[in-house]
């Protein structure tokens, strides 16, 4: 099967254009770096690949240099060169590096549509005939073009022709040209272009000179005489005369092609949305409104109501499976196990859609680079980068996605810290406990929700002082981040985010939920000699009570809980159904008390997060070590938040 | 030698040298930093770093540490 991989700068919408190929729902949002990953697809019978935006094929973070790894080594039968139409003269630089690639390269000139608002007219057969690369103009969000696309690949394909790499200056040509036909050069690894890596040897690219046998005497001697005759020539480095000769290309390019109409946006979102005093309020107000919407809000309105249609179901079914005189522990399975653990969970799902469909909105309009900005100070001054805050947002939806994306930040401890701090902002699944606690033990007291929230914050700063205080290198971090242009969200995306979302959080239901509680109630059911027992005999309370007494000191050193948490490492939503089924006849105010309550909500807020949590977490962080510190931390924090916050109450009460 | 970190919001300048470590100097460099692109501040971030500069038609932000390897002409 031939191979198309969409390369192209950050936010250009590779992802987009792979979801309206392939028909997948991948992750798109509307900042650098949504796609940390590679993924695959099939369309028309080609295999297509999506890489992690890159700017350069000289590559920072991690998951910029798996772009430049693949389109070296991989060699894909066409590169599909995504560009961001309004955005023509750094994406051509990009364009200069891979046309050197020795590989037919396509130019897609995406987002058409916003080209007209901005003004820009693109003179397609110029920008072909200049750089040699077939052209097609799309829309990927709109799905306009696409037709024109195919074609173009199919021709691309046919043909299979490498573009004519651009040209420098003479004097740097002279160099190139010299260095190409050395012998020397015919020792390059198999499938590299000379040309491209003539260039790369007078740039002394580290990644590349790795790859290379040593050099003869002789031609060290040369390699070093042209690249001192070049930085003499133009008083800089080599790899900036290279850089500098490619965007005069780019430039070159630009300015034949595109045709600007100067035109005044009548109005920018960011004379508020950066405003030196408006910021801030405005990014608390916009996540409060996020919050107070969905759980406030809908889920105010929700939750009685499905909690009702759960209990009338279990009581309805219990009522008609005994009068059809089915066996009382397979009706106790269904009623008391299913339908109550599964139930407890399903009952959150309207204002998780909720808060899932808002965030889709806020991560596709553009927002999220700007909190990163305005933030940038603050984050830093706890160890983070302005970079940091996009995970910590998205992880108020589901820790996972959030945790990837801190693949974003270029220096390791930031990203490392990063991935440390995250789990301290509640996840979805972590709302119905906190829900069912505050239903039932601070009824109408609103401000409990902000302060957890507030909580995780704070545990996330007080983290942050520490390493920051224990860090003994302190290195230079940088900061660079493009602020992508605003733009509506398109309807058909924030759906397809939100429902995607969603439907996993209902499987999760329909699954791991399901299968936990039937197991609990059966393990809360019998007794390890498997008579059937009342729970307070199980087996599920003998293993439970093993573990109780490490959380007396919090108030809740009882059996329930402790298996309730134990389960919550499958899922955090396992929590509320474990102790639906556990609790069985008795009420959840006869086994906690409000101190109690506040003290399992502090632990369960800030200890480690679910199984699939940890293993994002082990993945970004690569290594064992990091990962059982990152751990004990985050647990040790959640029991002297809980043991601190129970003191409290108790103190105050 | 005045440096980009030096510039007010809306003042407009012509990058000169770039006097940085190796990596950050290419990073700069591969973002569109190079001899002689016209750059304008749009904006500082309400602490009053890191700060908005457009060039080359795009929005980008850096802080002041990384502006300030920016010499102007």
């Amino acid at each position: 099967m031939q191979t198309l991989s969409l390369i192209g700068n950050p936010n250009c919408g590779k992802t987009t254009l792979f979801n309206a190929l392939t028909g997948t729902t991948a992750y798109v949002g509307n900042w650098p770096g949504v796609t940390v990953e590679k993924k695959e697809g099939v369309w028309n019978g080609f295999r297509v690949l999506d890489l992690p935006g890159i700017y350069s094929l000289s590559p920072y973070s991690p998951e910029e240099q798996l772009s430049r790894r693949y389109i070296l080594d991989e060699r894909p039968d066409l590169i599909v060169d995504v560009i961001d139409a309004t955005n023509l003269e750094r994406s051509l630089y990009l364009t200069s590096q891979l046309a050197e690639l020795g590989r037919p390269v396509l130019i897609v000139l995406n987002m058409q549509d916003l080209l007209e608002k901005e003004g820009i007219t693109i003179d397609e057969k110029r920008l072909s005939l200049m750089t040699g690369c077939p052209v097609v103009s799309i829309s990927a969000s709109k799905g306009v073009g696409l037709d024109q696309f195919k074609i173009e690949v199919e021709k691309a394909l046919e043909e299979n022709r490498a573009p004519a790499c651009p040209l420098f200056s003479n004097f740097v040509e002279k160099y190139i040209n010299a260095l190409v036909e050395d012998d020397y050069l015919h020792a390059i690894p198999k499938g590299r272009q000379p040309r491209w890596a003539a260039i790369k040897l007078l740039e002394e690219d580290e990644l590349f000179l790795a790859t290379m046998p040593p050099f003869p005497e002789e031609f060290s001697l040369f390699l070093e005489k042209a690249r001192q005759s070049l930085r003499d020539h133009y008083d800089d480095d080599v790899e900036a005369v290279i850089i500098d000769q490619r965007y005069k290309v780019a430039e070159h390019i630009s300015r034949a092609t595109q045709a600007k109409k100067k035109q005044k946006s009548p109005f920018n979102f960011d004379t508020i949305a950066t405003n030196r005093f408006a910021a801030i309020p405005l990014f608390i107000a916009i996540m409060g409104g996020v919050f107070y919407l969905s759980i406030g809000l809908v889920g105010g309105i929700t939750t009685e109501w499905l909690e009702g249609l759960f209990e009338m179901l279990g009581t309805n079914l219990t009522v008609l499976l005994s009068s059809w005189g089915v066996f009382p522990l397979l009706s106790g399975l269904l009623t008391g196990g299913i339908i109550a653990g599964v139930g407890a969970v399903l009952t959150f799902v309207p204002q998780l859609f909720v808060l899932f469909l808002l965030l889709s909105i806020l991560e596709d309009c553009g927002y999220m680079a700007r909190i990163a900005f305005i933030l940038d100070r603050m984050m830093r001054s706890i160890g983070l980068s302005g970079k940091s805050i996009i995970p910590l947002v998205i992880g108020t939806g589901c820790t996972v996605p959030a945790i990837m994306s801190t693949r974003t930040i270029e220096h390791q401890k930031q990203r490392e810290l990063t991935v440390l701090v995250t789990p301290f902002i509640p996840c979805g699944a972590k709302m119905p406990i906190f829900a069912l606690m505050i239903t039932y033990f601070f009824p109408g007291q609103w401000y409990i929700a902000p302060m957890i929230y507030l909580t995780g914050v704070l545990a996330v700063v007080l983290t942050g002082f520490i390493m920051r205080a224990f860090d003994r290198h302190k290195e230079r971090t940088v900061f660079i981040l493009e602020l992508p242009r605003y733009q509506l969200p398109t309807a058909k995306n924030v759906w397809l985010q939100t429902r995607e979302r969603t439907l996993d959080f209902v499987k999760k239901a329909g699954t791991i939920i399901l299968l936990s509680s039937a197991i609990i109630y059966l393990l809360s059911s019998f007794s390890f000699t498997l008579q059937p027992v009342s729970a307070e005999a199980s087996m599920l309370a003998i293993i439970g009570r093993l573990i109780a007494p490490i959380f007396k000191p919090l108030g809740f050193g009882f059996w329930q809980a402790s298996v309730a948490l134990l389960t919550g490492i499958a899922a955090k939503e396992s929590i509320v159904s474990t102790l639906s089924v556990t609790m069985g006849e008795a009420h959840i105010t006869e086994l906690f008390t409000p101190s109690s309550a506040l003290a399992f909500m502090t632990f369960i807020l800030l200890s480690s997060p679910c199984i699939a949590a940890i293993s994002a977490m082990a993945k970004e962080l690569g290594s064992k070590r990091k990962l059982l510190f990152a751990l004990v931390w985050q647990t040790g924090i959640a029991y002297l938040a809980a043991l601190l916050v129970r003191a409290l109450v108790l103190l105050i009460m | 030698m005045a440096t980009m970190d030096e510039l007010a919001v809306g003042q407009r300048a012509c990058v000169g040298a770039i006097k940085a470590p190796k990596q950050l100097k290419r990073r700069l460099m591969d973002m569109g930093f190079t001899k002689g692109v016209d750059i304008e501040v749009v904006k500082m971030a309400p602490m009053g770093d890191p700060m908005e500069v457009s060039l080359r038609g795009y929005n980008l932000c850096l802080r002041k540490a990384e502006a300030r390897v920016i010499e102007l002409k």
